[in-house]
């Protein structure tokens, strides 16, 4: 079963993911925010992280961060409401970057193919 | 014999006359000459009177007489005398009786009025057109009544169809018995003083009016015309030269004056017949008249560097002295060319001097009636054109403002818009944010209901209205986002038309849903560009969208690309509805939209781009022909 971590701070947009990926046959873990997000990673190891930017206590970037400094292997996708994190490099080492929208169709697809590389490439 | 002391004491009398007003020729008639002259007339006529009775007596007593006959021949003598005197004087002369009938007119004074037939036995009025016959201000009707007669002023043309301005005054000729029986009126033309007040004062009414006036070409116009009038200095054609002191030459400004002399006659003639002031003119001044003289058009072409002072004009401005110029043919300081292109042999320059610095030069000419140019003339014209520079300095120090003003303004403009466009970027950038996460949530879960199936058809429907909704604001949305983004465009050199190319192809499928009919013309070998081609291309759309929404019922849609001077340029003509003149002011203010549905900001977005570009964009719409939109690229 593939797990996939939701880090985000709105209460209502966390259910929203949580049902849809597990709609899609996923096993969802969230998190609140980026201390929270470190904290789950070691107890569930998850294969994928949807990571928010705008959190409160730790940032999504701050969070990746520390993410990537322990374990490269897991993939992140930055979803966040702001567009202009793409100039920001430190993004430039998530695996996908994708704008918040209500339509999930981006997100299922992006979810998708991060996972079909990171399967292509162990 | 009492004959001898008679005659010499006449012609004292007369010599006495002809002093007098030789004296005053050309000067305004005043009391005390008038004083004297009718004196000495009244000496003259009562003498002539005298000796007219005595001789009368001595024929009828005595008709055999020889003394008689001699003293006949005496008065026949200083008759002859007397009449030579009135003529030589230069002044008109006329006798009347009581009842202002003629009795006798001189001849100078039947030139003047242009009188054809003897006007003896006709009225005074009928020869002078006074418009104070019969009233009480009638100089000769004062003068009957004992009073003193004023002088009265008025302009007539001469045989010699000169204007010419005439005072004229009556004088009692008393009898013996000191009763008035018969009136002098005496004439003098005083028409040189007249044109000298009427300068003096152009002069002041010049001054006055051109502290007004800062329109430098106004100006020009005004003292060109100034120079030209008739009855102010007259010259037949005025030709106005500046110093353009970055180029260091003297360039030829403005011409007035008619171009033939039939044109001259027939302004001369308007002219005098209406004896416009100062300020009728300037009211009336029709600046495009003259403007496309071939006096004008040449006057324009010709530049002489100031660098030699080989020319007439340029040597005035160095010399700062007026130069007249006699005999234009033998004047070594005038060149062939200039003599050729002014036509005249005679002429004036005199110098435009503000500060103590040359700014031009007048040339001055009376190529038409060939009068001479007088010393006197010349001397009123330098302290008119002294003035006259004075105001040309203020009006082009003026001018010089007005166009530093107006570059401040546009870059005050420009800034004002750009700071508008930053405030509304970071402000709707942080809204667009705070909307967009609740916005994910509505939208999402709508759809996640929408997957459900329902009873009531009408739930479906209206999750769909959600959905729908959600989505348009998410749109709009996208797109303050990217205006807010500051992304700096990644330019590489690209064939312009390729980008436009792909664009149409990408809406082929739109413009024939629109029924659009597309005419493309590519200039051929149209240089590359340094662009952002996503950004472009994002232009290129938002302006094509543009035009198609602008013709709702399809319609001929041109594109075209050329190079000019180091730039593409892309006109996109649509034959749509066009915009008023205030909608067309606001279409580059963000959210400013005229459509149903438009967010707003699609040409705010490309304005920034392609300001971002270094280029710009231009608007020409008329409303109910269409619009056509121009893009204007840089190369390097």
């Amino acid at each position: 079963m593939t797990t996939i971590l939701v880090v985000e701070d709105d209460k209502n947009q966390r259910l929203l993911y949580e049902q849809e990926l597990k709609l899609e046959g996923y096993e969802v873990v969230t998190a609140s925010d980026g201390k929270d997000a470190l904290g789950k990673i070691q107890e569930q190891l998850p294969d994928l992280i949807v990571m928010d930017i705008n959190m409160p206590k730790m940032d999504g970037i701050e969070t990746m961060g520390k993410i990537l400094g322990k374990n490269k292997e897991i993939p992140v996708i930055i979803n966040t409401a702001y567009s202009n994190y793409k100039d920001n490099f430190m993004t430039w080492a998530a695996d996908a970057y994708i704008v918040k929208s209500s339509d999930m169709l981006e997100l299922k697809n992006t979810v998708k193919e991060v996972l079909a590389k990171k399967a292509k490439d162990s | 014999m009492k004959k001898k002391p008679v005659v010499p004491h006449m012609e004292k009398t007369v010599n006495k006359i002809r002093k007098l007003l030789n004296k005053s020729k050309g000067m305004v008639l005043d009391d005390k000459l008038l004083g004297s002259l009718e004196e000495m007339c009244e000496d003259l006529g009562a003498q002539l009177k005298k000796r007219e009775v005595e001789a009368g007596n001595l024929s009828v007593k005595n008709e055999e007489n020889e003394e008689s006959k001699i003293l006949e021949e005496q008065i026949q003598e200083e008759r002859e005398i007397f009449d030579n005197v009135i003529e030589v004087m230069g002044a008109g002369l006329c006798l009347i009786d009581k009842n202002t009938k003629i009795i006798w007119a001189n001849d100078t004074l039947k030139e003047w009025l242009n009188l054809n037939e003897s006007p003896v036995g006709g009225h005074c009025s009928d020869i002078y057109h006074c418009d104070v016959v019969g009233t009480d201000k009638c100089p000769a009707e004062l003068v009957l009544k004992g009073k003193k007669g004023h002088i009265v002023q008025s302009w007539v043309r001469t045989k010699a169809k000169k204007r010419m301005c005439i005072q004229h005054i009556a004088i009692p000729i008393t009898n013996k018995n000191s009763n008035t029986d018969n009136i002098l009126l005496l004439t003098v033309d005083v028409t040189e003083n007249e044109k000298m007040v009427h300068r003096l004062l152009l002069l002041q009414q010049f001054g006055e009016i051109t502290q007004g006036t800062l329109h430098l070409d106004k100006l020009l116009h005004l003292i060109l015309t100034c120079i030209t009038a008739d009855y102010s200095f007259g010259f037949n054609r005025a030709t106005l030269f500046l110093i353009n002191k970055e180029l260091n030459v003297l360039n030829g400004k403005l011409a007035i004056g008619p171009a033939s002399s039939e044109e001259a006659t027939r302004i001369l003639k308007e002219m005098s017949d209406s004896h416009n002031s100062l300020t009728d003119i300037v009211d009336k001044l029709d600046y495009s008249h003259n403007i496309d003289t071939p006096l004008n058009t040449m006057t324009k072409l010709l530049v002489y560097s100031l660098a030699d002072a080989k020319e007439v004009v340029t040597l005035c401005t160095k010399e700062m002295k007026p130069i007249i110029v006699k005999d234009a043919v033998k004047d070594p300081r005038v060149s062939n060319e200039f003599r050729k292109a002014l036509g005249v042999n005679e002429f004036v320059c005199v110098p435009l001097i503000a500060k103590n610095e040359p700014i031009g030069v007048i040339v001055a000419d009376n190529v038409y009636t060939a009068e001479p140019i007088s010393d006197e003339r010349v001397n009123t014209l330098t302290m008119f054109v002294n003035q006259a520079s004075l105001a040309i300095e203020n009006a082009e120090t003026y001018k010089s403002l007005e166009d530093k003003i107006d570059q401040l303004t546009e870059t005050q403009q420009r800034l004002i818009r750009s700071e508008k466009l930053a405030a509304i970027g970071s402000m709707s950038s942080y809204v667009a944010h705070e909307i967009r996460n609740p916005l994910v949530t509505i939208g999402g879960f709508a759809k996640t209901l929408s997957r459900f199936t329902f009873t009531d058809a009408k739930i479906k429907v209206n999750i769909d209205i959600i959905i729908e909704e959600v989505k348009h604001l998410e749109k709009i949305l996208n797109n303050i986002t990217d205006f807010a983004k500051p992304s700096k465009p990644e330019k590489i050199d690209v064939q312009l038309c390729e980008i436009m190319e792909n664009t149409c192809l990408l809406m082929e499928n739109y413009f024939q849903e629109k029924h659009i009919t597309l005419q493309k013309k590519y200039e051929t070998g149209v240089p590359e560009a340094p662009v952002d081609p996503t950004q472009i291309k994002q232009v290129f759309l938002n302006i094509l969208m543009n035009a198609v929404e602008s013709m709702p019922d399809g319609g001929k849609l041109d594109v075209k690309i050329k190079s000019i001077d180091g730039s593409v340029k892309i006109y996109i003509v649509d034959a749509g509805k066009g915009m008023k003149q205030d909608v067309l002011q606001n279409i580059y203010d963000p959210f400013f939209t005229t459509k149903p549905s438009g967010t707003g900001v699609g040409l705010s977005v490309s304005l920034k781009i392609i300001e971002d570009h270094g280029g710009t964009i231009d608007a020409i719409s008329e409303q109910g022909k269409g619009t056509t939109m121009l893009l204007t690229l840089p190369i390097k």
